[in-house]
């Protein structure tokens, strides 16, 4: 085959920490371009920051390197190893824009390095909307009116001259960062300013709004010869005005006529073809106006997208994979599709199915931002469900967001929830049309296309009928509202029956599903694609039985506190069974993973992670037993009622899990282990909590029993504030939820261990000492590998009291544990009888190869095969530090404050040396830019300040200029350092948030408490985040970041492959 | 009652009878995701009863301006779903042809079968059991069985025709309508100054009097071995004006130079069939629609095979400079599918003038 010649070494970018906008989908494309360029032969060097990927496992790549995604970094890493050619095409935005700078800082060109996949001029072309408008103009495609706009003063006129709505579109940036739609011109001249600042080259696109068009998107591919395929085209239900991340896709496209399909068609294969995109893979975006089919062109990514990872998962055709092959020159007729095993990957996939996308959002994570959708990415993961019709898929994508196991919510109609693009409108428009709204209304409410709108109706007549059938179950109506893709649950609430009639009254019918191949040709090849759906539109298969198949449970849709971290112990773990003889079956419903990638288990069900559909599964596969340690809390809840339905878990037992589960349980057991526990109680009102801190020293932890995600959990110090959370919270406290009340250990050190055990054996993969002090939720706080503060026999003793828990727990797999330090005493905090969300950050810095050894122990491999001796995670050749990153720029309005709840993303890591240099890579990693030198604001509590004191000196000998506010400033100069003083917002103006705002400040300390301090600082914090000024908000992280600072000093750094 | 497709080799595939009248016909699966209305009035599936892999058909309504004929020419339409009549016209529009119509079938189970078993006769029926189905159907492919099997023949025009073209330097070009799907004779107009359209069996006598610069021999449905007086007409037209064989005019082009044709265990059609073109140098995602094949080797030396189909290797073009022809397999003129390949005209038309 005619690769290119010179080409044996090549550098992938990776994509950086998960992000809105940027997830794991990379990490899928990565990782099968790593896979596909090894097999060909390749010697290929992994760069990326993340260490919870794949793709960064060593096995991948011949040398991978976890450093930031930033030129002075990569270019250290390319004069090292010295690459034929960089691939910027599989990394996202970050890695294009990477790319760009890399060819402009002449790095490639010093060393002759090519750049495969896509070069500078052709990013050139795509991204700047300028040069592709000129394009589109050349090749006669149409395109909403817009403008260019370099200042505000244009941007004023031109808003003038559009009318509105208008759309603001910053050139370069990811997931539609900082754009957005203006309705007034009030808020086009606020949204302009921040857009302007946005921009890398502070451009801003300003265009006629087209709100209400159809909007489609063509993921395609093309070779060096210039052949064309489409993999896929998607149809957004929500028309244009919601960002295509935040809308619900269907594929394929389903409302265009032929001729308007194959010209969009036609239109981007002339696109690409101008742009230059010579080889690999591309979207288009097009809108159409409905009223008259009139077609403009959105936008264009040359390279491998988020929309890519769904188009693969929805055809079967591995699209990262094929565009690094065509990378290195081979050409489409070359490249066999695996899926047939026959056919050349130079074909357009056949769908005989219908797919369904629906986005997965955090609003309730971030109080005071709105649950609006618009032109801005916000959607924090997604769920993609297969049906043989929309309905059934709709549904099915419904149930697989994890929500109601009916899939509907029974919600209160709101028409302004119709209107105005929400996370929730699907439900609203549901409602309405229950109640008796015509679709003609509501397609002038929504524009949502009326062939949708007439699918929702037949739903909602399948729910009269199954209403008006009330308590009397018939087959036929069965099946009809189980091929509308109706749970048990939802037909059982709208018959007026039990789950359990149905379910039984099915089963006794032999009403179970299908499971059928996705196989990219809709059937017209043979192929023995282990890729496969359920579905009722045709009759069940006998049943399979086979007692070395073993089942399992991936995470479902990416949320905050639960993303791409379980997906690496998932695929690592397939691995490692396949490796112990073992047929792995993935059951999982997130199409940006590497767990779905039809080859990495032997088998792929893309089902909702349901009690239902999972249990169908395993009735239909009767397997060895199931998994459900390593996907997060997702599995570990389906558990329960998988075992009550008499199949088999593998691994620790539900006893051992309720032990951790159950707080009453855990504490018990903690007692009868000696170990220390903050003290706790629980309060139904206000007078049982005043009894309560006798025994409970202030400060403490108070939260509402019943709550998720720590919500209304609050730090409370002293009695007034009782009273006071007491007073706000009173309606979600009774003597039925009581309020709990724990010790909240200050200022104490908290730590996370990751321990596997089997039955005679346990391994201590390695101990993440937290940078910030308890209180900071352990996903959000940024961690060190090794311990740099816990002294070693308190180190020795945590191992200790991990090891004696999971004896005593008879743990069988996977033990993650939460402890805080407090005067060389540990306080047990939490446990997780599950893979964590550590494992991966601990497996790559402690070196223990920590999810192999905790699937081991799940199968009950003995220490005489294991040799659990050989791992010892202290032989360190590096300091590792966790960075975090956060989306509060994506929701206007919310604080950055951290606490209890987690708020993050993603995550970074730095690998260095030393631990400075560490700390400062994973704040790049995590684009937190610290100055080496300007005006440091500062801002802080009064418990703080003689705290900081030394480190705010330092800060001064460093050469940094320092300002505070009054109280802070004045503190200062007492202590005789110089310090400008600034008002406070509320003290007039020009004020601190003046100066931020004006860029005047390099970077901002700002600790805080009490709920009246925060709301008066919270300008402070969100004008950072608006100007991406770096906060440190945590005294603790701020004192290890200026020692950083000053231990790294102006030194530089040096990169080191894992 | 219920809807029946019944399959002469013995599989029956119950579901919902939506319209039309029972009818018998060769039971054909097309993997295209959209192009319905294209599909039904396109010639090449007469006598076919049309199973569809997309699931929900009728989306996105009807329209005239789609028709690549004069009225609907398949025999019955087979899908999971046809959108209500409320909807979208298009159950109107099967009913409005009488064509027979089923859904709610389990038409994956019914593709499957489909490749299995190779292209098979079938009828759909309206039945209240299944073995009174079997019954219906039997008669129905037995009658039908014994139609004339010149399926050109029986969709070709009557008379000869003339339509103006678009371009006044452009050529004169004779088709021969085996079939003739309207978008080949559109994609003439934009290129040419007159096409004359002949019927199936017109003479070389016929043709050679209109005295054309080019000769397109079109699309048409059925096994080309039983158009036999095409084959004589073609055989005195070779070497004598530029010849472009499109599908069944591929098959028939290459029967005159004594060429063989086999019929396909369960044929092309669909939107997504790649193919690579040696005679352009490129390569192309068609659209296709045949169960027969020209057989690779068959043909006389002069004659160079010039096309491939990806998928399966089979011949998909040829080129003889001395006879002064070319053809392909596929459907250049699309309708439904992508449009790439439509340079073919270009070509053609480069090579008249």
């Amino acid at each position: 085959m005619p690769r290119k010649s010179g080409i044996n070494k090549v550098l992938i970018l990776g994509s950086g920490p998960i992000q809105i906008g940027q997830a794991c989908e990379f990490d899928y494309s990565g990782t099968q371009a790593c896979k596909a360029l090894m097999n060909a032969g390749l010697e290929v060097i992994l760069v990326n920051s993340n260490p919870a990927t794949i793709m960064t496992d060593p096995e991948l790549a011949s040398r991978v390197y976890i450093e930031p995604l930033k030129v002075e970094f990569v270019q250290k890493i390319l004069e090292k190893e010295k690459p034929d050619a960089i691939i910027p095409t599989l990394g996202g935005q970050t890695a294009l824009n990477l790319g760009l700078e890399l060819e402009s800082s002449g790095v490639l060109d010093r060393l002759g390095i090519k750049m495969l996949g896509a070069n500078q001029d052709t990013i050139r072309k795509a991204e700047d909307r300028e040069e592709f408008r000129k394009i589109l103009d050349k090749i006669g495609a149409k395109y909403p009116s817009s403008e260019m706009v370099k200042t505000y003063e244009q941007g004023v006129s031109v808003g003038k001259q559009f009318g509105f709505p208008i759309i603001l579109r910053p050139n370069y940036t990811l997931g539609g960062g900082g754009g957005g739609i203006a309705y007034s011109a009030e808020e086009y001249e606020q949204k302009l300013v921040q857009a302007l600042h946005e921009s890398p080259t502070s451009e801003v696109l300003v265009e006629e709004s087209i709100l209400g068009w159809k909007e489609y998107e063509l993921e395609v591919m093309r070779d060096c010869e210039g052949t064309f395929v489409v993999i896929c085209s998607i149809e957004n239900i929500d028309p244009c005005g919601v960002h295509t991340g935040d809308s619900i896709t269907v594929a394929p496209q389903q409302t265009l006529s032929d001729p308007e399909y194959q010209l969009m068609r036609l239109e981007a294969k002339q696109i690409i073809e101008e742009v230059g995109v010579e080889t690999g893979g591309a979207n288009v975006q097009f809108a159409v106006n409905p009223k008259n089919g009139e077609r403009v062109v959105i936008e264009m990514n040359p390279r491998v997208s988020r929309s890519s990872a769904l188009a693969s998962k929805a055809t079967g055709f591995p699209i990262a994979k094929i565009a690094a092959l065509l990378a290195i020159g081979y050409t489409l007729d070359e490249i066999k599709n695996d899926i047939t095993g026959t056919t050349p990957s130079c074909y357009e996939p056949a769908l005989d199915y219908v797919v369904t996308k629906i986005p997965r959002f955090a609003f309730e994570k971030f109080q005071g931002s709105k649950d609006l959708l618009s032109t801005q990415m916000k959607s924090v993961g997604e769920v993609m469900s297969i049906g043989r019709t929309f309905k059934e898929s709709f549904m099915k994508a419904l149930l697989s967001m994890e929500g109601d196991p009916r899939g509907f919510k029974p919600v209160l109609l709101d028409e302004s929830k119709i209107v105005y693009p929400n996370s929730q409108r699907m439900h609203h428009l549901f409602q309405a049309i229950r109640q008796g709204h015509s679709l003609d209304s509501l397609y002038r409410k929504t524009f949502i296309d009326m062939w949708f709108l007439n699918q929702f109706q037949e739903m909602v007549n399948v729910e009269s009928e199954l209403v008006n059938q009330g308590g009397t179950l018939s087959k036929e109506l069965l099946l009809k509202a189980k091929r509308t893709g109706f749970s048990d649950a939802w037909i059982a609430t709208l018959q007026g029956v039990f789950q359990k009639e149905v379910r039984e009254f099915r089963r006794e019918n032999d009403l179970r599903p299908r499971f059928f191949q996705v196989d990219t040709c809709a059937g017209e090849f043979q192929s023995d694609t282990p890729y496969f759906y359920s579905t009722y539109w045709s009759l069940p298969e006998p049943l399979k039985s086979d007692s070395n198949t073993v089942i399992l449970l991936g995470s479902g849709p990416n949320r905050i506190g639960q993303g791409i971290e379980f997906d690496y112990s998932c695929v690592r773990s397939v691995r490692k069974l396949k490796d112990l003889g073992f047929r792995v079956v993935m059951v999982n419903s997130n199409p940006e993973t590497v767990s779905t990638d039809y080859d990495t288990s032997d088998e792929l069900f893309f089902e909702p992670l349901t009690e239902e559909h999972v249990g169908e599964i395993l009735h239909f596969l009767q397997p060895k037993g199931f998994i459900s340690q390593v996907g997060g809390q997702t599995p570990i809840l389906l558990a329960p009622s998988l075992i009550k339905a008499g199949f088999k878990m593998l691994g620790s037992s539900m006893e051992a899990m309720d032990l951790a589960e159950d707080r009453a349980q855990f504490i018990d057991i903690c007692r009868q282990l000696d170990f220390k526990i903050p003290k706790s109680g629980m309060a139904s009102d206000l007078s049982e909590a005043q009894e309560i801190i006798k025994s409970v020293p202030f400060p403490i932890l108070c939260r509402p029993s019943y709550v998720l995600g720590g919500r209304r959990m609050e730090i409370v110090e002293n009695e007034s504030e009782l009273e006071s959370y007491f007073k706000r919270h009173h309606e979600y406290i009774s003597s039925s939820h009581p309020c709990l009340i724990d010790q909240f250990l200050e200022r104490a050190l908290e730590v996370d261990i990751d321990l596997v055990r089997g039955p005679n054996w346990s391994v201590v993969g390695g101990i993440i000492e937290h940078i910030e002090a308890a209180g900071v939720h352990s996903g959000d706080s940024m961690g060190v590998l090794p311990p740099q503060r816990l002294k070693d026999a308190t180190s020795v003793k945590i191992e200790e009291m991990a090891k004696r828990l999971a004896d005593k727990m008879n743990i069988l797999g996977f033990l993650n544990l939460q402890l805080a330090v407090k005067d060389d005493e540990v306080f047990m905090i939490e446990a997780n009888p599950r893979s964590s969300r550590s494992v991966p950050f601990i497996a790559k810095a402690g070196g223990v190869p920590l999810v192999d050894l905790g699937v081991m122990g799940i199968m009950g491999a003995k220490a005489e095969d294991v040799k659990p001796e050989a791992y010892n995670w202290k032989d360190l050749k590096s300091v590792c530090v966790k960075g975090v990153v956060f989306p509060f720029k994506k929701f206007a309005e919310s604080d950055s404050l951290l606490g209890p709840e987690m708020k993050s993303t993603g995550e970074s890591m730095g690998r260095a040396d030393s631990y400075g240099e560490a700390l400062l890579k994973a704040l790049v990693s995590s684009q937190v830019n610290l100055p080496s030198e300007g005006r440091v604001f500062l801002s802080l509590r009064d418990k703080d300040k003689e705290n900081l004191l030394p480190q705010i000196e330092l800060l001064n000998k460093m050469g940094y200029s320092l300002m505070g506010t009054l109280g802070t400033a004045e503190f200062l100069i007492q202590k005789g350092i110089e310090c400008e003083a600034v008002k406070k917002v509320a003290e007039g103006r020009p004020n601190c948030v003046d100066r931020i705002r004006s860029g005047d400040v390099g970077f901002v300390i700002n600790t805080t408490s009490g709920r009246e301090a925060v709301e008066a600082s919270f300008s402070i914090r969100r004008s950072c985040i608006d100007f991406s000024v770096p906060c440190i908000t945590e005294s603790d992280a701020a004192i290890e970041v200026i020692s950083a600072l000053n231990s790294n000093g102006k030194s530089g750094y040096s990169v080191a492959p894992l | 009652m219920a809807g029946y497709l019944v399959l002469e080799s013995g599989e029956v595939f119950q579901g919902n009878w939506r319209g039309g009248e029972p009818k018998a016909g060769e039971v054909v699966f097309n993997t295209s995701h959209s192009g319905y209305e294209e599909i039904a009035t396109d010639p090449s599936y007469h006598n076919q009863i049309m199973v569809m892999t997309t699931s929900q058909l009728g989306n996105y309504g009807v329209d005239e301006s789609f028709w690549e004929s004069k009225k609907l020419h398949i025999t019955g339409f087979v899908a999971l779903e046809i959108q209500s009549d409320a909807f979208s016209g298009w159950k109107g529009r099967l009913d409005q042809f009488q064509i027979p119509s089923m859904d709610q079938v389990d038409t994956r189970s019914l593709v499957l079968t489909l490749r299995e078993k190779g292209t098979v006769w079938g009828a759909l029926v309206e039945e209240s059991d299944e073995e009174s189905a079997r019954k219906a159907a039997k008669t129905l492919i037995v009658e039908k069985k014994q139609e004339d099997l010149d399926w050109a023949y029986a969709t070709t025009c009557s008379d000869a025709y003339v339509i103006k073209g678009e371009v006044d330097s452009g050529p004169r070009v004779a088709v021969m309508d085996f079939g003739c799907k309207t978008n080949i004779l559109r994609e003439l107009q934009k290129r040419c100054k007159e096409v004359k359209v002949f019927p199936s069996r017109a003479t070389a006598d016929q043709i050679k009097e209109y005295d054309p610069q080019g000769i397109l021999l079109s699309n048409g449905p059925g096994n080309p071995e039983d158009v036999k007086q095409a084959q004589e007409t073609i055989r005195n037209l070779l070497g004598w004006r530029t010849i472009f064989g499109i599908c069944m005019g591929h098959q028939l082009l290459c029967l005159s130079m004594g060429g063989k044709t086999f019929r396909l265990k369960f044929g092309h059609r669909g939107s997504n069939h790649p193919i690579k073109d040696d005679l352009l140098k490129t390569i192309y995602i068609t659209s296709q629609n045949h169960g027969y094949a020209v057989e690779s080797g068959s043909l006389p030396e002069h004659v160079e095979e010039t096309h491939f189909n990806l998928n399966d290797n089979t011949l998909a073009g040829i080129n003889s400079d001395k006879n002064k022809c070319f053809s392909v397999q596929f459907h250049p003129e699309s309708h439904p599918g992508p449009r790439e390949s439509e340079l073919l005209f270009d070509h053609f038309i480069k090579r008249v003038l």
